[in-house]
């Protein structure tokens, strides 16, 4: 299938979704659409349009500044007399989640795992996204290498939600090497982080 | 907030190595707990020991004694 890039950095908001918009119209037939922007609110906007227009999207922070969402169309956009365009500020709102386990709830850990990766999915598709999402205790094992929740927390995290482990715990499992997405946080930033938050949210 | 006092910090470059420490110095009458390693100090583990600064001696000795390696003796004021 084409691949059809979209060079949308260093461009504000409506710019990136008006140039994805275009890029869709000229589509002749079934193609993959990248849209690379910088900064999390284009992605979020950008991801927005996606799902509008029910095309699969994800999304991936690459670099600082650097960002790619990733859209599958199966059909070229209809051409739109004025295709409504929002530029909505930030997704985000103050509330922190934090991940205790891998698994949620008790009684069956192998039902647990299926139901955090099923959390985590709903979480990303959240219209008001977290701040922050804290990984602790056996919830570190989700953003490391093998963890089949990646893709949600990559997409999230393009979109501005920091995703934070604790150090302490990925050093107890043998993970420290492992990190796949976000950043390592140590025991003053969690409680800080959970302390200012307007609500926790723990699966 | 506590007030904030000298107190020794020893460091770990592993979590289980800091568990040990707390395992050993309990079971021996160690004075010291183990706390969140304070954030000026860089460690490779989040966990670190910290007592009394004027229990420096039987600290260390508490570590070599229970063949626990740590990373790195601190003296700072948490």
């Amino acid at each position: 299938m084409e691949t059809i890039k979209v060079d949308a950095l260093g461009l504000a908001c409506p710019l990136p979704v008006v140039k994805t918009i275009k890029a869709l119209e000229a589509l002749t037939g079934p193609a993959t659409v990248e849209t690379h922007v910088d900064n999390e609110t284009a992605v979020q906007n950008v991801t927005r349009l996606a799902e509008g227009k029910g095309f699969p999207v994800r999304s991936e922070k690459l670099s600082d500044g650097h960002f790619v969402i990733t859209m599958e169309a199966d059909k070229p956009a209809e051409k739109a007399e004025e295709t409504p365009v929002a530029c909505t500020p930030d997704r985000r709102g103050n509330t922190v989640v934090a991940i205790t386990s891998d698994a949620m709830g008790h009684g069956s850990d192998e039902l647990g795992r299926q139901l955090m990766k099923g959390f985590i999915y709903a979480l990303s598709q959240l219209e008001e996204l977290p701040k922050t999402i804290l990984f602790y205790n056996g919830g570190a094992k989700l953003t490391t290498e093998g963890s089949l929740s990646l893709e949600d927390l990559k997409s999230m995290e393009a979109q501005g939600v920091a995703i934070m482990t604790c150090g302490t715990c990925l050093n107890y499992y043998g993970l420290t090497e492992k990190l796949a997405v976000g950043s390592v946080t140590n025991m003053y930033v969690i409680v800080e982080t959970l302390a200012k938050a307007d609500k926790i949210i723990k699966p | 907030m506590r007030a904030k006092l000298p107190r020794l910090v020893v460091t770990f470059s592993t979590t289980a190595a800091a568990m040990e420490m707390e395992r050993y110095c309990q079971a021996n009458g160690i004075s010291g707990r183990l706390i969140p390693t304070p954030r000026e100090i860089t460690a490779d583990c989040g966990l670190a020991w910290s007592a009394p600064s004027e229990a420096e001696s039987a600290v260390l000795q508490a570590a070599n004694n229970g063949c626990i390696e740590y990373a790195a003796v601190y003296h700072l004021v948490i």
